[in-house]
């Protein structure tokens, strides 16, 4: 193939990378506010997602929409791991940061094999735990990590910076920033620093080695590279060659279709067709018992052992209190399924907390158990569960968050309100004060205001319109406990007590 | 049609009034809240009025919850179109309309239909923006400084719309209550003494007029109701440069005696005004 066709691959791939990673973000901030009823699009990238098929093919009911992702599985046996070369939004962001710290002369640095395994064995040792219920892809799986980090960190930070910068300038740009740029309020959530750091990380460690997560820690690739050996598409070697390995000059994975050609890692990326002075790298479709079958050995002996791994690890989250435990001291976001099943199927992706407009919902930082983290928790004190919404309900892909139409979520018991009669002023202090009466947003009024009379902090009587609970009104949407202007801690707070969950049919 | 009026005006009524003999209340019922909004403003003698050409006019609805128009949380969207075109057409060079909401403001201001209409009747609408807080001192007898939104301060006449609704802990809210839109901090602190805090405030920041929206009133489980059951159509308007008139009326219209609102008993004491509903001209007609 000549280095022209070749260009003209390797342009189309920038080009497909820079549109999938465009879609994805357009979908992902659209998601954060808008029209309600357009919201199933958000998980678009997620239904093309063959780890995510698993998932929902254990933990039922199955969706049928996942069949999506046989697309991508399908089109790996015949064209090899393309999806990560030219689909993939972070594969595309990798492979941003890999460009941002390339040199002009490229060192050559031999393709290491140990650390490409990686990938495999993690994906091995993910899979086996999720065959005893201990769900964790969703940790590792790039649109997870990708769509988590973008909404508690990357699009938040970005309007922090924005704001600080416009803050700064003349006054009327700042106000033009703040109509057409900024969040009305910014967000803020509750792991952004642990997010933030790990994704940073991530990305920086593409100046280390080229695409660092994409070759070395990713479960999706590491997937589509066991089906990519088979696959009929192939680089191979004309008689042009002279062997002076320029191929290998920005091979993804350092390797070259001339020397280290590994066919499981190769993401189709026409660099090296590129790089080649003598257009001796051809393109061709071949079967693949034909000639020698290029690719990663893994050996029969590791994949037993992170299988045990993963098994074995699988028996942490199940001897910790966390599954069997009667009462827990979180809220999660409404239609969530009961507590074991919702840990099954949670992602852990944050689609739900980029569309809950009132940055209610945060990623759990250990409050759910070490399995727990990152899914989502319902945090008063951050927010409330707006009464005429059920965004959160509509973009969870994988349903953890039963789809519930807005009278259903109306209907939907969060949990319940307790006042703190110690803290609360009309107990506490005899004074006035019903903010949590005035925000409670059940129509017939789950907090109600009775006239009493209390001794106050001297000692004196004082008439009262003090607040009470009706628990079977409160929907424990958890307005009350966000507005009690006590500074301290809220004299009501919304806990699990009577918690619905729903129970996913079929 | 004269339904009623006043039978006397103190002494303070009659120096603010701008024409003798003229009506210091506007109650006015009718078939469209836009009418009726137009119909009291030019029986209070005009928006030229209160506004001068060149005018920078601050509107303040109640935008407060995330509720629709039926639901009659938040002022009536036809009754502050009237208004903004009203001050348009007195010289107005530019109309801002804002609210501090208690749910979330992108929410408010989209259900309540308001941000739509302003928007089309001309008028800027802004968010309240934290980063444009500044201390204001209201010099009450419990409330002092307090942080307000400059935009409020900085404007060169203030428009009090609220909407007349049932309110668990004040009892109503009205013109004065609806001043809490202006403040930011943690408001939730001043419903301690509540009825002090909202006379003081009242008090302390000047209405240059007020035009009370109760075409639909929720007269149960306010302010943030929610069930149309509870909402009852008043189609009516009141209009008044006098804030405490203005709110001691509605009260009458709610089927209240202001004697026994705290907030109103509050601004009695601070001389902002009559509690008594027949010492104030009030001009009640059908339009």
């Amino acid at each position: 193939m000549d280095r022209r066709t070749g260009r003209l691959l390797q342009r189309s791939r920038i080009l497909s990378q820079i549109l999938f990673t465009v879609i994805f973000f357009f979908l992902l901030v659209r998601s954060g506010g808008g029209d309600a009823a357009r919201l199933p699009w958000a998980g678009l990238f997620f239904y093309f997602d063959p780890l995510f098929l698993w998932v929902v093919l254990l933990a039922g009911p199955f969706l049928r929409i996942f069949l999506l992702a046989l697309a991508p599985l399908l089109l790996t046996l015949l064209l090899g791991r393309f999806f990560c070369g030219w689909v993939c939004p972070l594969g595309a962001l990798n492979q941003f940061f890999t460009w941002l710290g390339s040199r002009r002369r490229q060192r050559l640095v031999p393709v290491a094999r140990k650390p490409l395994r990686l990938k495999y064995l993690l994906l091995v040792a993910l899979l086996a735990a999720s065959l005893f219920t201990v769900q964790l892809l969703g940790w590792l799986d790039p649109f997870s990590l990708l769509t988590r980090s973008a909404a508690t960190v990357v699009l938040p930070g970005a309007n922090a910076l924005l704001q600080q910068a416009l803050l700064a300038g003349p006054e009327p740009l700042y106000e033009l920033g703040r109509r057409v740029l900024l969040t009305v309020t910014q967000r803020t959530f509750l792991q952004a620093a642990g997010i933030g750091v790990i994704f940073l990380g991530l990305l920086l460690l593409n100046l280390h080695r080229r695409r660092f997560f994409c070759n070395y820690l990713c479960p999706l690739g590491g997937l589509y590279g066991l089906l990519g050996r088979w696959s009929l598409l192939r680089l191979a070697i004309n008689p042009k060659c002279r062997s002076c390995n320029a191929c290998a000059g920005h091979c993804t994975y350092y390797g070259s279709p001339f020397k280290d050609y590994l066919k499981s890692e190769c993401v189709v990326c026409f660099n090296c067709v590129v790089d080649c002075p003598e257009a001796a790298i051809d393109l061709r479709f071949g079967f693949p018992g034909a000639g020698r079958r290029p690719a990663l050995d893994l050996g029969r002996r590791r994949l037993l052992g992170a299988s045990a791994v993963g098994l074995a690890a699988a028996a942490l989250p199940l001897v910790a209190p966390a599954r069997s435990s009667r009462t827990h001291a979180f809220l999660r976001p409404p239609g969530a399924v009961s507590e074991k099943k919702f840990l099954e199927k949670c992602i852990r992706c944050g689609a739900c907390m980029q569309a809950c407009p009132t940055n209610a919902l945060q990623p759990a930082v250990f409050q759910a158990g070490l399995e727990g983290v990152w899914t989502p928790v319902l945090v008063p004190t951050s927010g409330y569960c707006e009464y005429e919404c059920h965004r959160c309900t509509q973009v969870c892909p994988t349903r953890a968050l039963a789809r519930l139409t807005l009278e259903e979520k109306k209907q939907f018991k969060i949990g319940t309100a307790v006042i703190d009669r110690s803290a609360c002023y009309t107990y506490a202090d005899g004074y006035n004060c019903a903010v949590c009466e005035e925000h409670c947003p059940v129509p017939e009024k789950a907090i109600r205001l009775r006239d009493v009379e209390v001794h106050d902090f001297r000692g004196r009587l004082r008439k009262v319109r003090q607040i009470y609970v009706v628990p079977d009104l409160c929907i424990g949407c958890g307005i009350c406990e966000s507005v009690c202007p006590r500074s301290d801690i809220p004299a009501i707070r919304v806990g699990a007590e009577e918690e619905q969950r729903e129970i996913p049919s079929g | 049609m004269l339904v009623s009026s006043g039978l006397l005006m103190s002494p303070l009524v009659r120096a603010q009034a701008g024409t003798v003999g003229q009506a210091d209340v506007i109650q006015v019922k009718g078939a469209s809240p836009y009418e009726i909004t137009q119909r009291a403003v030019a029986e209070l003698g005009g928006m030229k009025r209160f506004i001068s050409r060149g005018d920078v006019v601050m509107v303040k609805p109640n935008i407060g919850w995330n509720r629709t128009p039926e639901q009659a949380a938040c002022t009536h969207p036809e009754v502050l179109r009237a208004v903004i075109e009203l001050a348009f057409a007195a010289g107005a060079r530019k109309v801002v309309v804002m609210d501090n909401t208690c749910h979330k403001a992108e929410d408010c201001y989209q259900r309540s239909g308001i941000e739509a209409m302003a928007r089309r009747a001309g008028a800027e609408v802004r968010f309240s923006d934290e980063n444009r807080l500044v201390l204001h001192d209201f010099k009450g007898e419990v409330l002092g400084k307090w942080p307000v939104y400059r935009d409020h301060l900085e404007v060169d006449k203030f428009i009090n719309v609220p909407i007349l609704k049932h309110h668990g802990s004040s009892g109503l809210t009205i013109a004065m209550k609806n001043l809490y839109g202006i403040l930011g901090g943690n408001r939730g602190k001043l419903h301690r003494d509540m009825g002090e805090n909202i006379a003081d405030l009242a008090n302390g920041f000047r209405s240059h007029l007020v035009v009370i929206d109760a075409w639909r009133v929720l007269v149960r489980n306010g302010p943030v109701g929610g069930r149309l059951s509870d909402v009852e159509e008043r189609r009516s308007v009141i209009a008044s440069p006098q804030i405490m008139h203005a709110d001691v009326a509605a009260a009458a219209l709610f089927g209240r005696d202001a004697r026994q609102i705290e907030f109103l008993q509050a601004a009695h004491e601070r001389k902002m005004g009559e509690i008594d509903i027949a010492k104030i001209a009030l001009k009640s007609l059908s339009a």
